[in-house]
């Protein structure tokens, strides 16, 4: 009996959380509004469950609010995301899309305006940095999106194999002297972006000696930058059939392509270049370089750099759009508590990505990772330190007169410049517009041709032979066949099958 | 008590609705994926993506591509697994199950596991960055070599030793033996061994793509751009579809549908 008890007893106990969880959504279940937000994996600041390190956002937004849950997943390709959307069977308040897909969401009228209010008095209002804004009132996506993480494209290379001076160009890496040490991305948009840098080089550097930005206050800044957006957004047919030739040429000088491995392959030295996203090369960078442990052992490294062309960039962003239908005031409460300098400042030590927010929190962070010094100060081997301009960037969104900070000359190449690039960099970046359906079409056909081809003669031979091979097989199974068919020997006699 | 009953015809019922929801309803839809297109937000009945497949240079290359990765793998697998099933099959060595499992225990371990291993380990031997084909080639034989030696032991085990005795005692030699009695016996776990390798290395692009630095495009690879980042079900549907036309005519040519072949029922389980 006692022993009885005793089980009765420890079923209850491990019945216990899961009947507690069924009491605890019965009874948040009435009078519970619900957020439902969709994002990129690893996109939002959550404990990552090893040490309290990075800040819970979403556990922190209830908390500030309460009844309300927020309902958190996340998606892998912007096709998948808008797919669903499309279908109908998923509905969301939030959604966080690249710049692309913002762009045709809010052309195929799939998302709700923010309202006035929220444009003109939030946090996102506040702190978001006048750069972005500008950029998305120039574009006229203010209404309908707000940035979250956004960066340049470059190289990150190995100083200690490749030459800088090589890549300052888009087409260093067509080269013999750098075969199987590149990896591209294996993705149609930011390749194709590639090849056509690469096809229109000249052009690119022609119109750079005719207009000479350096600045977004230059007064010829819109007109250059203009005609860059034009160059980078060619899809007529010669275009692509020139694209595709470039990169299938560009195939036998590289390693590979690479969704994720680039930044692995880089750290541990596999290869010596990786065209890669901004974001991603701050991370190559602070994974790769010597460091000391709290124990104070020293561990060996190499010190990658990033570079942007000096032909032009792509200028690329995430965003949050609400989809039709969307639970509007909830979601701009929940993007109003992301743009809060403080939390933007969660989001990029927890991604490794650049927030759009800037405001103090930001720059002090920011000061705190890449400051070496004041106006005077020398770097370890006594060169003076070099202003770095960010006024564009911060200009405006907290209490510093004047957002400079020094760094040491090589830190020009280091994670400052992946983080945030320099007004001369942005000058000469291009966003990429998003491509009608048939655009598409021939862009992916153009990719695959890229992907698909040429493949190896010896592939051809090996097809042959086999094909001979099943020729003689079956030749001489027919040819047997006959044989053992032929008449039988005299004084035999054939029994019929089965007798 | 009471007494619980169920008929033959009830107790398929699980299965049957799982053979409806997981297999004809999806080919069904694969089906109307496949000869179909979307126009202006429409879907309409079409032949465009079969016609585009045979058009198109860089599916042809990838079809073509795919085969001899596949062909290469195959082949390179029989040599190997035929001789190792045959002396853990003839021995006479009484721990042979401790044996086998051996061969079969790397399956177990999970297999993209197994190949970010075999990636670390081509980069040590030099190989990863220049030899795309063939680390692919590696990659494919180490991951289905144990689907290879399983059928063929399957067969070899249960050859009867009486027939290679009486093809001794009539004069034939080791070699005729084998080859005359032996192999033509075992033919029906080749058969099986070769289906379960080749299909799949027609389609594994986790280890093209790991081992070919994506360098390298099979047929699965592409069903999965088109599903993915293409965003063209229609098209993914239909190169699906003409895999699934192949394996058909694959398995057709080889025996693998013959039903009288006894012999081969328990090496077609594998």
């Amino acid at each position: 009996m006692k022993k009885r008890i005793f089980s009765a007893a420890l079923a209850f106990a491990l019945l216990l959380p899961f009947l507690l969880s069924i009491a605890g959504c019965a009874s948040s279940g009435g009078g519970n509004t619900v957020l439902r937000v969709y994002n990129w994996e690893d996109y939002i600041s959550m404990p990552d469950g090893e040490d309290d390190e990075y800040v819970d956002l979403i556990a922190e937004f209830e908390k500030e609010n309460p009844g309300v849950t927020v309902e958190y997943s996340t998606f892998g390709t912007n096709e998948n995301m808008y797919n669903e959307l499309k279908i109908g069977g998923a509905s969301y308040d939030l959604v966080c899309p690249s710049d692309y897909m913002i762009m045709k969401m809010i052309e195929e009228d799939m998302v709700e305006p923010f309202e006035q209010e929220f444009i003109e008095n939030s946090n996102y209002a506040k702190y978001a940095s006048p750069y972005i804004k500008d950029l998305f009132e120039k574009n006229g996506w203010a209404q309908y999106a707000v940035a979250y993480m956004w960066g340049t494209m470059g190289y990150v290379y190995n100083p200690e194999i490749v030459d800088k001076e090589d890549l300052q160009s888009w087409g260093g890496i067509w080269n013999e002297k750098y075969k199987n040490l590149t990896t591209i991305k294996d993705s149609v948009r930011d390749s194709y972006f590639l090849g056509v840098a690469y096809e229109y080089l000249d052009e690119l550097k022609a119109l750079q000696e005719e207009y000479d930005v350096t600045s977004l206050d230059d007064s010829d800044y819109a007109a250059y930058n203009e005609k860059v957006t034009e160059i980078m957004n060619r899809t007529d047919e010669t275009t692509l059939e020139n694209v595709k030739d470039d990169l299938i040429d560009l195939k036998q000088y590289l390693y590979g392509f690479e969704v994720d491995s680039g930044k692995q392959d880089m750290i541990v030295g596999r290869i010596a270049i990786n065209f890669a996203w901004s974001g991603d090369a701050v991370f190559s960078m602070d994974e790769a370089e010597p460091y000391t442990d709290e124990n104070g052992v020293y561990h060996d490294g190499i010190y990658l750099n990033y570079i942007v062309p000096e032909e032009c960039s792509n200028i690329w962003f995430d965003g949050w759009v609400m989809p039709k239908g969307a639970n509007v005031e909830l979601a701009q409460k929940f993007i109003d508590f992301l743009s809060r300098p403080e939390n933007a400042v969660a989001n990029m030590n927890f991604i490794g990505y650049t927030s759009a927010i800037a405001g103090d929190e930001v720059y002090e962070e920011m000061l705190d990772w890449y400051s070496e010094g004041e106006e005077g100060d020398t770097d370890e081997s006594g060169a003076p330190l070099v202003p770095y301009d960010l006024n564009y960037f911060f200009e405006g969104t907290g209490s510093y007169d004047d957002y400079v900070i020094w760094v040491s000359e090589e830190s020009l190449d280091r994670q400052v410049a992946a983080q945030y690039p320099s007004e001369e960099v942005i000058a000469r970046s291009a966003v990429m517009q998003h491509f009608d359906d048939d655009t598409t079409a021939a862009v992916n056909e153009m990719w695959e041709e890229v992907k698909g081809l040429p493949i190896p003669v010896w592939s051809y031979i090996v097809i042959a032979v086999i094909a001979a091979g099943i020729l003689v097989i079956v030749l001489t199974y027919l040819y047997k066949g006959r044989r053992s068919e032929a008449k039988p020997k005299k004084g035999y006699r054939v029994l019929k099958k089965g007798a | 008590m009471m007494k619980l009953h169920f008929s033959r015809k009830q107790l398929c019922i699980p299965y049957a609705l799982f053979l409806l929801l997981f297999v004809v309803i999806p080919m069904l839809l694969i089906l109307f994926y496949a000869f179909t297109e979307t126009v202006d937000d429409k879907i309409v009945f079409s032949f465009a993506n079969f016609a585009n497949f045979f058009t198109s240079t860089a599916k042809l290359s990838t079809l073509l591509m795919s085969f001899t990765i596949a062909i290469i793998s195959t082949a390179i697998c029989l040599l190997i697994g035929y001789p190792i099933a045959y002396i853990l099959a003839r021995s006479k060595f009484r721990k042979k199950n401790v044996l086998l499992m051996l061969f079969i225990m790397p399956m177990w371990i999970n297999f993209v596991l197994r190949i970010t291993a075999l990636r670390e380990l081509l980069d040590l031997v030099g190989l990863l960055s220049s030899q795309n084909y063939l680390n692919t080639i590696i990659g494919m034989v180490y991951d289905f070599l144990p689907f290879m030696i399983l059928p063929l032991y399957t067969t070899l085990e249960k050859l009867d030793n009486s027939y290679l005795e009486a093809a001794s005692d009539l004069g034939g030699n080791k070699f005729t033996v084998f080859a005359r009695v032996t192999f033509p016996l075992s033919m029906p776990g080749v058969i099986s061994g070769i289906t379960m390798v080749f299909m799949p290395s027609m389609t594994n692009y986790v280890v093209s793509d790991t081992l070919g630095n994506f360098n390298i495009t099979i047929l699965g690879k592409l069903i999965n751009e088109y599903f993915t980042t293409y965003d063209n079900w229609h098209m993914g549907s239909m190169i699906s579809i003409i895999l699934l036309v192949i394996i058909f005519l694959t398995m057709l040519a080889t025996g693998g549908f013959k039903d009288s072949n006894t012999d081969a029922r328990g090496a077609n389980l594998w």
